[in-house]
């Protein structure tokens, strides 16, 4: 796989610095770095499906739902205990994945993007249609059990789960199947021309993405300890989880996380200057700007700065 | 280990236009043969219903006498043939040993993960075409026109075809770049490669091919040695775009 | 019954107007423009501002509305969709961004709650039984107007002629004298034009609210790809099939189903027909 040492040390040193981060930030503070991690959880989720293989998905929060409710639903309405519940969620979540694989075996580009999007309106309308009385209806739940209880302790949790999942996600897209995923974003056709079978690779990288986040969304209900449709199926979470991935460099996975803390600390620091709407004007209207300097995101800028650097180098 | 081919009235329509026309023909192993026939003539149609790209509507393709038309394209390529494209299609944002890696990728998705890439396969890949060991972390967008029908080569070629369909394989190139992938496809037929050559430089095309077959309008106007397909009447006609 | 068949030709003739802007861009400009929802949103919230909060003339709301757009609409164009050159990915996801920060901007000046239209025309007709308000009515009238002069505009004017030209063959009509930019441009000014006019119509037909977009974008979409590119006898149609699913939904199973069958429609004919049913086949 082409591990080097420094590999391992930056590794180590970003998990180390994440670590001992609570000795040094306010309670406040640690709740906004949680709320990050979960971002970038689900950044590297759409990233796995979206940022590799070019399949824009416009409704993830389908996916996230549907580990959310999954759990929501067995621990607040049949007592199921959160061990039990969230792995049945995950697979959940994964079955789902291959819905939403479905019509990706068969649309590309606007029109898959558009199908997701519908996708996520249709569950919306389904969880506060279909039996509100597991659902919640439009309210959602709150009551939920919760992993954890203060700010510390989610923190911990939180950021051991990122990293976990950045970790793994980053090991399996440096082998030849992460070379694959990346290789149908740029031509699906040459790709099975070269004799893969690209439905079996769609399906590794839908059913990837799902399992992230059916993860990280049965997890991340039981930090909140509630559940709200308006919230979760939201074209501003979409919009969120986009642009962290597409900020920070799609195709990469410390792209996301990267563009995952960026953006909650953009809206963080934000908050004493612009304490109302105006905000998200400044925030989406600042994205905007950085999404149209350079599509490949604010790691692509760095990586070529490197290889730039790299180049001269050699040469010399 | 060379494979054979065989076509039997092959028929692709699309919509009212009959763009392959009761095409029959038969390549035997190591053989190579050159698929004339001016532009529009259904060459390239012929060339992705071999590969399942486009589904025939009615006709056989056999490879080694086994049906391959159910097969997809993967498992077509599985069974011992593959194609380049008339435009390389290198993928574009990842370096030359990273496209000639994903040609030697098996097709299995627990394999990809445990198994790490193979960079002396890659290598001797590269160089077997004449790309140089430097080129290997190049991009695509660095290479010449002629390193880059190179690249396609080596990744056709890492799948392990023991046939090739080689699609306007001159286009675009110099003199000198023709006579490299000229002595390229010379040495693998040396090897006991099966080819099909589609060619619009008839120069170039003739040293490499045992016999031609020529098409025009979707139907087969001439086969036999090549000499006698480029006397052929009709042959000539059609390059001349009269009736 | 009776209300029933007019509802559906109602709702039908408004589907019908905010899919038209969209198919515009959709065919001519080959872009999945997902800002464009907001032209319903800024639309809307136009002719909220200038006739009831200003208390201008209502005719006068609506045209402020239209001439909004249509600047939107030629913004848009000149600053996201001309620099990212058919970067189609990069095009959706920008305009995508750029809905959400119009959202913003609206819950930044008129705050988060929903408002009411008061009627562009007050008072109601009985039918059969069937209660139908002026409003919607002069809506839909407007709709059909709007949908027919857009046909004979884009048969029988030279500009229409070349928006066609564009339309099937860029390069070609480009070769052919036709400038694809002036074209471009003068089509975002026009999907911008009645992407707001039907903004109006479409929030004093439901209500007026920062999220009101995305429904109606999904719709709009789904009728355009459904109902083929570049047909608008297909979106015609399709508008209809879909405006009267709602209405049967919400008559005779449950009125809060109906959203559900509309996407269940859109996500089952894009995967069984990806170019529509009355398209023609390409992408």
């Amino acid at each position: 796989m082409g591990l080097r040492w420094h590999h391992f040390a930056l590794w180590g040193l970003f998990a180390v610095t994440l670590f001992v981060l609570p000795e040094f930030v306010s309670r406040g503070t640690l709740r906004t770095l949680i709320f990050a991690n979960f971002l970038a959880i689900f950044a590297i989720s759409w990233d796995t499906l979206s940022g590799r293989t070019g399949y824009i998905s416009f409704g993830h929060p389908f996916l996230i739902g549907i580990g959310a409710y999954t759990t929501a639903i067995l621990t607040k309405r049949f007592d199921v205990a959160m061990e039990i519940s969230i792995p049945i969620a995950v697979i959940a979540t994964m079955v789902g994945g291959l819905i939403v694989l479905l019509p990706a075996l068969r649309i590309k580009g606007s029109y898959f993007a558009l199908v997701t999007l519908a996708m996520m309106e249709l569950i919306y309308q389904l969880v506060q249609v279909i039996r509100p009385d597991l659902t919640g209806g439009t309210r959602g739940m709150s009551g939920l059990p919760t992993l954890t209880r203060g700010a510390v302790n989610g923190y911990y949790m939180s950021v051991s789960l990122m990293l976990a999942i950045a970790l793994t996600t980053w090991l399996v897209m440096r082998t030849r199947l992460g070379t694959a995923l990346s290789a149908i974003g740029m031509n699906e056709e040459a790709v099975s021309g070269s004799g893969l079978s690209v439905t079996k690779l769609k399906m590794a990288a839908f059913l990837f993405s799902a399992f992230i986040a059916g993860l990280g969304g049965a997890v991340y209900i039981h930090y909140l300890g509630s559940i709200a449709p308006r919230a979760l199926f939201d074209i501003n979470f979409v919009f969120t989880i986009i642009v962290a991935a597409l900020i920070g460099g799609a195709g990469t996975t410390v792209g996301p996380i990267a563009g995952a803390f960026f953006l909650t600390f953009l809206l963080e620091y934000l908050r004493p200057y612009l304490p109302g709407a105006e905000r998200y004007m400044v925030y989406s209207g600042l994205a905007l700007i950085l999404y149209m300097a350079q599509p490949k995101g604010m790691w692509e800028l760095f990586f070529q700065g490197i290889a730039k650097f790299d180049r001269l180098g050699r040469r010399e | 280990m060379s494979a054979k081919l065989e076509i039997r009235n092959l028929v692709k329509r699309f919509g009212g236009l009959v763009a392959t026309n009761d095409v029959s023909f038969t390549v035997e192993p190591g053989q190579s043969i050159g698929l004339i026939g001016p532009n529009g003539a259904g060459k390239t149609t012929i060339f992705s219903q071999i590969m399942g790209e486009h589904q025939q509507s009615s006709g056989d393709i056999l490879i080694d006498e086994n049906e391959i038309s159910r097969l997809s394209t993967p498992q077509r390529i599985l069974a011992g043939v593959s194609r380049t494209y008339q435009v390389p299609r290198p993928f574009s944002d990842m370096s030359v040993a990273e496209n000639i890696r994903v040609g030697l990728t098996p097709d299995s998705i627990w394999q990809m993960i445990t198994r790490g890439p193979n960079p002396d396969r890659e290598l001797e890949l590269a160089e077997s075409v004449g790309l140089a060991e430097e080129q290997l972390a190049r991009l695509p967008s660095e290479l010449s026109m002629g390193d880059l029908r190179k690249l396609e080569m080596a990744r056709t070629l890492a799948t392990a075809p023991r046939m090739m369909l080689l699609d306007e394989v001159f286009a675009g190139l110099t003199v000198n770049e023709i006579a490299v992938i000229s002595k390229l496809v010379q040495s693998m037929r040396d090897d006991g490669m099966t080819f099909l050559i589609v060619s619009h430089d008839l120069k170039a095309l003739e040293p490499l091919v045992d016999e031609a077959i020529a098409i025009n309008q979707g139907q087969l106007i001439a086969e036999g040695s090549y000499s006698d397909v480029m006397a052929d009447k009709a042959v000539r006609a059609s390059y001349l775009g009269a009736e | 019954m009776l209300q029933v068949l007019i509802q559906g030709l109602l709702l039908s003739g408004l589907y019908a107007l905010i899919a038209v802007g969209f198919t515009l861009i959709f065919s001519v400009g080959r872009v999945l423009n997902l800002a464009y929802g907001a032209y319903l949103l800024i639309g809307g919230y136009t002719y909220f501002y200038f006739s009831q909060q200003l208390g201008l003339p209502k005719f006068a709301g609506v045209a402020l509305a239209g001439i909004i757009g249509c600047a939107l609409g030629i913004l848009k164009f000149q600053l996201i969709v001309r620099p990212l050159k058919g970067n189609h990915v990069a095009i959706e996801i920008s305009t995508l961004i750029l809905a959400v920060f119009l959202q913003s901007v609206v819950i930044f000046v008129f705050g988060d709650s929903s408002k009411i239209l008061l009627p562009i025309i007050p008072g109601v007709e009985r039918v059969a039984g069937a209660a139908i308000p002026f409003s919607n009515l002069f809506a839909a009238i407007a709709s059909w107007v709007i949908l027919i002069s857009l046909w004979l505009f884009v048969r029988s004017t030279h500009m229409g002629r070349a928006m066609q030209a564009v339309s099937m063959d860029a390069k070609g009509a480009a070769i052919s004298g036709v400038d694809a930019t002036k074209i471009n441009m003068f089509t975002w000014a026009l999907s911008g034009t009645l992407g707001a006019i039907a903004g109006v119509f479409f929030a004093s037909y439901t209500q007026l609210y920062p999220g009101m977009w995305v429904a109606p974008l999904i719709i709009a979409v789904a009728v355009v790809i459904v109902g083929g590119i570049g047909s608008i006898i297909g979106t015609l149609i399709v508008a209809h099939i879909v405006g009267f699913l709602e209405i049967l939904t919400s008559a005779y199973i449950a009125p809060e189903l109906r959203g559900v069958f509309t996407m269940l429609l859109i996500i089952v004919i894009l995967v069984w027909r990806p170019s529509g049913l009355f398209g023609r086949e390409e992408l």
